[in-house]
């Protein structure tokens, strides 16, 4: 193809991606940088029969035309990704500093915003993608193995997860749960404590979300192995039967190595998604117990009083960077992959 | 597949029937449980005493005389003005699936045709670009919408959406471009085509089950936004799933929940029928990707 | 109709060469065939002429115009692919006037020159038919159709018969070369297949690793071949290529020892000879060793034996019976040999 009708034809979308996906990057990049301006003080000098008293108060007029004639705010430099709602280095310090051992300093670094969003993300993301595949796994073989007839009836309730809205799933489960929802009413019960809520504790607040999470991913690894199943080179399975090779050793020798390039797959795109967690705190209102780096964004564009533009862009950009790191295997290889076979 | 390579012993069949069975279960309870409640009042749904409250619903016989309510329904749609949020759904679903198929396969035909260098640069950056919480991105928009004073308005959100989506859009469509042999676009421009009449009237008769799928996708990647809805649409233009979060805030307060239910159940039905007709496309597009490796 | 040139013609992808300093002048009217095994740059080649891949170096001309920054539409040329690329969602006629149409060809000829087409290719009863309706060799003369039907200056094919079962392939060929003769229009064919090339071209071009080795008639390839690349690709078997040391005109290997050959050359040398052109006999000859395998071909058996470390093979009468392992002994007319030099793989002697 010629490159002039190659850019004609990539342009459109090109130039959608370039507008809305990197100018973006590069304005959360300069927003970071910058602060809310803080409120116009006036100080007044108020003399009454009783003497005079300086008042401060704050001049709203002001306030309000600074942050007009400057939306960013003010430079803050690299300020906004060192202080305490971000990598809040001095506060990290402190903990190392001086701590009562590793429980002691797990705890005291879950109590900085950005470190307890941080790790409810990487263990929501290393948790949900792993049980994914391997209950899409299984479900995919007991679909294999069904009669034909009811497979399409099975292959429809099992895609209902997926295909839900994240923020109404999340929903439908949260009321259910809820200690007045038929789960959360019916535990209460079963462990006869009727003080029981999935919502109170975060540890059990994680469970709930993670839970949530194997439900909504399961059906994507399921149906991608499901379609791996169907392309087993039945000669190896044959052969393997003829073989000696028990059921189980043909699962592990054949269909297996069979879908290892598929899982790899379903990894990638498992933790991409899972990564960016962030509707199901919404939904499960489980803001006090696990928030996700997404979510922090989220909070701080969200603030009634004022959007925290400079905070939120920090956040971005740190969670880019988590991106990043992500996906740093695959790049790799598939560099690699490409120097290989470029002619 | 009833053959020996899928024989089974009895206790192993019934392991493996019953699990999934449990699957079953726990992916389609919830749906059904939501569904039935949805016309009941907030008193069976969310029934301390006992959970069968739901199902038979004493509270919604004595409240309404009736053993279902659309109370719920009327709460939301009409007193609640859902409907303008279900519009607002609609048009932003079509226009971002248009336009993103537009974009999409003229991308992704292009992508596949071309055996240059910069082709393997471009994909990169879109799975690099696919990966980005859309959340990031918003942070980036605010601002500068602010300033051009388009922030809050449909057509800004369709825009976005179909940018955010094109990079998941082109890989999507490559992937199916690759499946049509270049011979078809090649003998149509021997024949007097140029490249994109060859485009047009050669290759994308032959797409149409990937266009059908691709366009799935993006209508579901739109319907189900909540980041990108939520923060550039202001009050009045506010689509189905925003409304329904900020229906949360007010209806725990007032004791109207089953506004909310009802509401959930509404939007969730479309993604219902969808399932249903279009079961095939979802799940070849699930593996389009996954085929190629 | 014009004739097609190719001057110093070069095809690189970064640093990788298809195609190197590939230089022919094709006649009006002629039957030019392109043979080489894949990967050889064949394709390639035809794919620069029709305008489907950029030329890296060089001019190509199609009558008096140079076409190198033409697209393939304005280059009046038509193609039949290997895998056909018939439209799948248009009928048959539709496939055949698809050309017509894209070219704004007025309506009433459209029609009559379509059903001109299909007659020529005995399509007339499945104009109606899709292509997913069709046979193989069906699809192949759609294909061929829609090629013929806007009476192009040029053909191209690329390996259009590849796709075919081996009966179809001999009356399909046939039909191609009737079609040829018959329309006069310049042709280029591209294949693997060495009988293909035998049997369709006024010329062929013998082409390996991207450079041309030979470029002659027919006849000529398989008798004089350039070199020991040809002549061990062209004919079935191929021609047996020994290496052997020679002086004074006589050539001595392992089981093989033969006089009369010209003085002109000596040392270490290749000695090529053609299956056909041994014969065994009784007695003394210039090959003596043991079967390794017996082949009955039904016309003539074939024998294989080990002569200077390769495996030689001579055609034998169809009574002729041995067993494995038993002794064998051959002549050749040492003027049916050919010496081609052992480093270069370029022959040494004309024959005589």
């Amino acid at each position: 193809m010629r490159h002039r009708d190659f850019a004609a034809f990539i342009a459109p979308s090109l130039i959608a991606m370039f507008l809305f996906i990197v100018l973006p990057v590069g304005s959360i990049m300069v927003q970071s940088l910058f602060v809310e301006h803080d409120q116009v003080l006036v100080t007044t000098k108020n003399c009454g029969p009783f003497g005079c008293k300086e008042e401060t108060r704050v001049d709203t007029q002001a306030t309000e035309k600074l942050r007009r004639e400057e939306p960013l705010g003010k430079f803050n430099g690299l300020g906004t990704y060192f202080n305490r709602a971000h990598l809040a280095i001095a506060q990290v310090g402190q903990i190392f500093s001086g701590n009562h051992g590793f429980g002691d300093i797990v705890s005291r670094l879950y109590d900085l915003p950005f470190y307890k969003a941080l790790s409810f993300t990487l263990v929501y993301t290393f948790l949900v993608t792993p049980l994914c595949m391997v209950s899409g796994f299984l479900v995919a073989l007991g679909v294999n193995a069904i009669p034909r007839m009811i497979k399409g009836p099975v292959i429809f309730l099992s895609l209902l997860p997926y295909i839900i809205t994240p923020l109404l799933g999340s929903l439908i489960l949260f009321w259910m749960i809820n200690t007045d929802g038929v789960i959360g009413a019916t535990l209460q019960l079963i462990f006869n404590d009727p003080e029981l809520s999935l919502k109170a504790s975060p540890v059990l607040t994680w469970v709930t979300l993670i839970v949530y999470g194997v439900w909504h991913m399961t059906p994507f690894a399921f149906v991608v192995f499901y379609a791996g199943l169907q392309t087993l080179p039945r000669d190896t399975i044959e052969s393997a039967m003829i073989d000696g090779a028990s059921r189980w050793e043909r699962i592990r020798n054949v269909v297996i190595p069979h879908l290892l390039p598929l899982a790899t797959f379903v990894a990638l795109i498992l933790m991409m998604d899972n990564f960016r967690v962030f509707e199901p705190i919404v939904g499960f209102s489980a803001a006090a117990n696990a928030t996700s780096l997404s979510f922090a964004i989220y909070n701080d564009l969200n603030g009634q009083t004022d959007q925290l533009f400079g905070s939120a862009s920090a956040t971005s950009v740190l969670t880019m960077i988590g991106v990043i790191i992500l996906l740093l295997p695959v790049l790799v290889r598939t560099w690699r992959d490409f120097k290989g076979r470029a002619r | 597949m009833a053959d020996a390579v899928m024989r089974r012993n009895t206790t192993q069949a019934i392991v493996a029937t019953s699990l999934l069975a449990i699957w079953l279960v726990l992916a389609a309870f919830p749906f059904f449980w939501t569904l039935w409640g949805s016309f009941k009042v907030e008193a069976d749904f969310f029934s301390r005493q006992s959970w069968w409250n739901a199902i038979s619903g004493p509270a919604t016989m004595l409240q309404t005389g009736g053993h279902f309510t659309l109370d719920g329904y009327r709460g939301a749609w009409i007193q609640r003005e859902f409907w303008r949020a279900a519009l607002n759904t609609g048009i932003v679903t079509v226009c971002v699936t248009t336009i993103s198929l537009v974009f999409g396969t003229l991308g992704g035909y292009a992508l596949s045709r071309s055996t240059r260098r910069y082709t393997f640069w471009i994909l990169i950056a879109a799975l690099v670009f696919r990966a980005m919480p859309h959340i990031t991105l918003v942070a980036g928009y605010l601002l500068p919408f602010f300033k051009l004073n388009i922030w809050g308005v449909l057509p800004t959100a369709i825009v976005v959406l179909v940018a955010i989506n094109q990079p998941f859009t082109i890989w999507m469509l490559h992937s199916f471009f690759m499946s049509i042999p270049k011979d078809l676009d090649e003998s149509a421009m021997v024949d007097g085509c140029t490249r994109f009449q060859a485009f047009r009237w050669v290759v994308i008769p032959v797409m149409w089950p990937g266009v059908i799928t691709t366009g799935l996708f993006s209508f579901l990647l739109s319907y189900n936004d909540f980041a990108v809805t939520a923060m550039l649409l202001n009050q009045d233009n506010q689509t189905m799933v925003p409304k329904i979060n900020s229906f949360l805030g007010t209806v725990q307060t007032e004791g109207t929940i089953m506004y909310a239910v009802a509401a959930v159940v509404s939007a969730t039905v479309p993604l219902f029928m969808l399932v249903m007709f279009f079961q095939r496309q979802i799940v070849s597009g699930l593996t389009a990707g996954a085929v190629k490796g | 109709m014009a004739g097609i040139q190719l001057v110093n013609v070069s095809k690189r992808w970064g640093n990788v060469t298809g195609v190197r300093n590939f230089d022919l002048t094709i006649e009006d009217r002629e039957f030019l065939v392109l043979l080489g095994p894949s990967g050889c740059g064949k394709s390639t080649t035809m794919r620069m002429i029709a305008g489907l891949e950029d030329v890296s170096e060089g001019e190509i001309r199609i009558g008096d115009r140079v076409v190198n920054k033409l697209e393939p539409k304005d280059r009046d040329i038509s193609m039949v692919f290997q895998s056909y690329g018939l439209y799948p969602n248009m009928t048959v006629y539709e496939n055949i006037r698809f050309p017509l149409k894209v070219r704004k060809v007025p309506k009433e000829e459209q029609h009559d020159r379509v059903m001109a087409a299909a007659e020529m290719v005995g399509l007339t009863d499945l104009l109606e038919r899709r292509p997913a309706a069709l046979s193989g060799g069906q699809r192949q003369r759609v294909a061929l159709g829609r090629a013929i039907v806007r009476e192009p200056t040029v053909f191209l094919m690329d390996e259009p018969l590849s796709n075919l079962d081996a009966k179809l392939r001999v009356s399909t060929r046939a039909q191609i070369k009737n079609l040829q003769y018959r329309l006069k229009t310049t042709t280029i064919y591209v294949t693997h297949d060495q009988i293909e090339a035998m049997t369709l071209a006024d010329r062929v071009v013998v082409m390996n690793r991207g450079v041309i080795q030979q470029i002659a008639t027919p006849t000529e390839i398989y008798d004089n071949p350039a070199n020991t690349f040809v002549a061990g690709f062209i004919g079935s078997p191929a021609m047996n290529l020994v290496e052997g040391d020679i002086s004074d005109g006589v050539f001595t290997t392992e089981n093989m020892r033969l006089e009369g050959l010209p003085h002109t050359a000596s040392g270490r040398v290749i000695l090529g000879f053609r299956a056909e052109d041994a014969t065994v006999t009784e007695g003394e000859g210039a090959i003596t060793g043991s079967i390794y395998a017996l082949e009955l071909l039904g016309e003539a058996s074939m024998a294989a034996v080990h002569v200077g470390g390769e495996l030689v093979n001579i055609k034998a009468g169809k009574a002729f019976r041995a067993d494995i392992g038993d002794k064998l002994t051959a002549d050749i007319r040492p003027r049916l040999c050919h010496l081609f030099d052992r480093e270069t793989g370029e022959r040494i002697s004309e024959r005589t």
